[in-house]
């Protein structure tokens, strides 16, 4: 077996039975073999040609239990310890490479080589026709489609950052351009002009909402992925009901608990304080709905093995649970953000001093409707907003949806 | 005599359940201890709203004096009374009835298409589609986009065909607003839902399709209905639930926009009109009747499409 395609991970082995091995399965180009703890030689061994089935292997890395089925019915039961860290990403299922079989292809093309003559490789498709079943008019009316909606969706945004980098001259041509001839960034720096003028100075917004920001999206990942532990993987009463009412609470966010929020709020003493924007997030519905969902995959047979090794629950939950989560992570990080970084606070904080950015960007914006020399500033205040949450979300992109595989609500 | 065993076979189940039960919550204390951080905040800022909501909805309560219990009266004068409050919930309805279906329709559909796309435009395609509803703020673009004036984005580009000779007021005029803030707020649409879609699809057995064509799947929309979706279905039930908080909760839109409050209350939402009478008018119970109808109609919407995406496939 080559090196670089092999893949290892230790895990235990369930034989039909119910015996359980611990030791390390390795899969490599031609088939997969398994190793008992200790021992050189492979207690099991099988090549992919024999094999039927390897359950649950393609999903998107949440599971990490595999089943294997060989063509005489025999089965064996893998419970893989680091089994998320073998298929991290959406696309590289790590048996979807030592999986394949040999194609009568690949012999040809090994004789070929064999022999030094040399194959013309087809060119790649843009679109890999995984679907036999799929007429080409139905994909080209389809990708039209999407195309046109997609442009329909980002010209708001194109226009946005168009209007941002305009220079005034451009900002009051009839009609006016979607995108600028000469870009410039005067409107990022009158914007710091405007600001700067204000009461309190933009640097004070900005440390406000980073504050904010910062400490409610770490509190939000340490409190909710506590409870998330708990919920996901131990069975106590009272665990189906909390869970179910977290579901039920996902719709209900912002102006409808709003009112009472406020009540509560000044009851509590916390009203013009940051509290009273950061505790609400740390248990925000959404982030411990996910991180539950994503924990749920994680393979029992990790956390016995710790407890029986003698580490106390926050041990296990601290060192073995949360870095094996790490997708989940960054999707409660971006969810967190995307509704801290947001919020305008217009209702709970009153004191200019400790308002957020996005408040006093907001107050610029209000100039806009009247003044349109003003709008290219507006459309600059708007870009600094928007950039953060997307900029997050394309570094973590592959991560999220890994999470998000998981985010379905079984009745 | 029949019965009297029943009974007391159902009381021995009974205690032995709680007894087990119980069993069970002392040998996981320390569950309980690691959830009690999330559940103390979690009771204080969600479920405690709620249930103040439901108990200020019968009095009437304006801060500055003691609650009076009142019955049932702010129920029966948002519906006789209330006309502005009519006119919210048929705004609200309207755009519940469009946005939320075909945003949720769309945001499917958008999923399923770029599902068989590259990794690499797979993933430039979900940034498009997600970034309007991911970024916060950007919808006041169409503040600009809108303008009332000869310098707003489709005004001039109109009055440069010659279909209008003088710029309309887009976001001033009760006949365009509800359409305006209906389309900004299916730009809005791809939302959390979304990501739950493509990351599903993503994760659906392939050997699953392989069968299908075996089983003579002729084309892709008998893949859809008969593979496809029965194997979204909890996914589908999640973006349900976000689509429906969404839909319902349209406010920040039609108050960028159209202003607050709007002209003639063309685009009066129920949450805005909730906003209006809580932060404005500081009638308290008032709001708390409008937010208790908002939460039943959510829980009833969510209820009738769980039992919808039952019957899906089979």
């Amino acid at each position: 077996m080559s090196e670089n395609n092999t893949v290892r991970s230790s895990g235990t082995l369930q034989l039909i039975n119910g015996k359980k091995y611990r030791g390390e399965l390795v899969a490599g180009e031609l088939g997969a073999a398994f190793y008992a703890k200790g021992q050189k030689e492979p207690m099991a061994e099988w090549h992919y040609a024999r094999m039927n089935r390897m359950d649950n292997i393609r999903r998107g890395g949440t599971s990490s239990q595999i089943t294997v089925i060989l063509k005489d019915d025999t089965r064996y039961v893998f419970e893989l310890a680091q089994g998320l860290k073998l298929h991290s990403q959406m696309d590289k299922h790590w048996v979807d490479k030592p999986v394949r079989a040999k194609t009568r292809g690949d012999i040809l093309h090994e004789q070929a080589e064999r022999l030094g003559q040399k194959i013309e490789v087809p060119k790649k498709h843009l679109v890999t026709r995984r679907h036999p079943n799929r007429s080409i008019g139905g994909d080209i009316l389809v990708y039209l489609m999407l195309l046109l909606v997609a442009v329909a969706m980002v010209f708001p945004l194109v226009f946005m950052i168009g209007s941002a980098l305009k220079p005034l001259d451009e900002l009051l041509r009839i009609p006016p351009p979607v995108w600028p001839s000469h870009p410039t960034l005067d409107n990022f720096s009158d914007l710091f002009v405007t600001m700067g003028k204000s009461f309190v100075p933009f640097s004070r917004y900005l440390m406000n909402t980073i504050f904010i920001t910062v400490v409610g999206t770490f509190g939000h990942l340490v409190v909710a992925g506590m409870a998330a532990f708990v919920l996901a993987k131990y069975d106590f009463p009272g665990n189906r009901l909390f869970f179910g009412l977290v579901t039920t609470c996902l719709m209900f966010s912002g102006y409808v608990t709003g009112i009472p929020n406020y009540l509560i709020m000044s009851n509590l003493g916390m009203v013009d304080t940051y509290w009273s924007l950061i505790l609400p997030a740390f248990c925000a519905p959404i982030g411990m709905f996910l991180m539950k969902q994503f924990m749920d995959g994680l393979p029992t047979a990790l956390i016995e093995a710790a407890t029986i090794d003698g580490a106390s629950r926050f041990k296990v939950f601290w060192s073995i649970v949360m870095p094996n989560v790490k997708p989940a992570w960054l999707t409660m990080i971006i969810f967190s953000v995307q509704g801290l970084w947001n919020n305008p606070a217009t209702t709970l904080i009153y004191s200019e001093a400790k308002k957020p950015l996005v408040y006093a960007l907001n107050q610029i914006q209000g100039q806009a409707v009247t003044n349109i020399a003003r709008t290219g500033e507006v459309a600059a205040a708007n870009m600094i907003i928007f950039i953060v949450p997307i900029l997050i979300f394309i570094f973590s992109q592959s991560r999220i949806l890994e999470t998000m595989a998981s985010s379905g609500i079984k009745d | 005599m029949q019965s009297q065993s029943f009974a007391s076979r159902y009381l021995t189940m009974r205690r032995e359940k709680i007894a087990h039960g119980w069993a069970l919550a002392k040998r996981n204390k320390g569950c309980y201890l690691f959830l009690a951080p999330y559940a103390i905040l979690f009771f204080t800022f969600y479920i405690l709203p709620i249930a103040t909501s439901i108990f200020y909805s019968f009095t009437y309560y304006n801060i500055l004096e003691p609650a009076r219990f009142i019955g049932l009266q702010n129920y029966v004068n948002l519906v006789l009374q209330d006309e502005v409050f009519l006119t919210s919930i048929k705004n609200t309805f309207v755009c519940a009835v469009i946005v939320g279906p075909i945003g949720y329709i769309l945001s499917f559909l958008f999923a399923w298409f770029i599902n068989e796309l590259p990794k690499w435009l797979r993933a430039v395609a979900v940034i498009i589609f997600y970034a309007p509803s991911l970024g916060g703020g950007a919808y006041t673009v169409f503040n600009h986009l809108f303008r009332a004036d000869a310098y707003g984005w489709l005004n001039s580009i109109l009055m440069e065909l010659g279909i209008i000779n003088a710029p309309q007021l887009w976001l001033l005029d009760p006949r365009y607003m509800l359409p305006i803030v209906i389309i900004v707020s299916l730009w809005m649409s791809m939302g959390t839902g979304f990501l739950s879609f493509v990351a599903g699809l993503q994760s659906i057995d392939r050997s699953m399709y392989e069968a299908g064509y075996v089983d003579g799947v002729r084309n892709r929309w008998q893949e859809l209905y008969h593979i496809t979706l029965p194997s979204m279905k909890p996914m589908l039930l999640f973006g349900a639930v976000m689509s429906i908080s969404s839909s319902f909760n349209i406010s920040d839109v039609p108050r960028a926009l159209c202003g607050f409050p709007s002209t003639d209350y063309a685009a009066r939402t129920v949450v805005t009109h909730l906003f209006d009478y809580g932060f404005v008018r500081f009638e308290m119970g008032y709001a708390s009747a409008i937010a208790v109808i908002l939460f039943l109609a959510m829980i009833l919407s969510k209820k009738a499409i769980a039992a919808l995406l039952g019957r899906v496939g089979t």
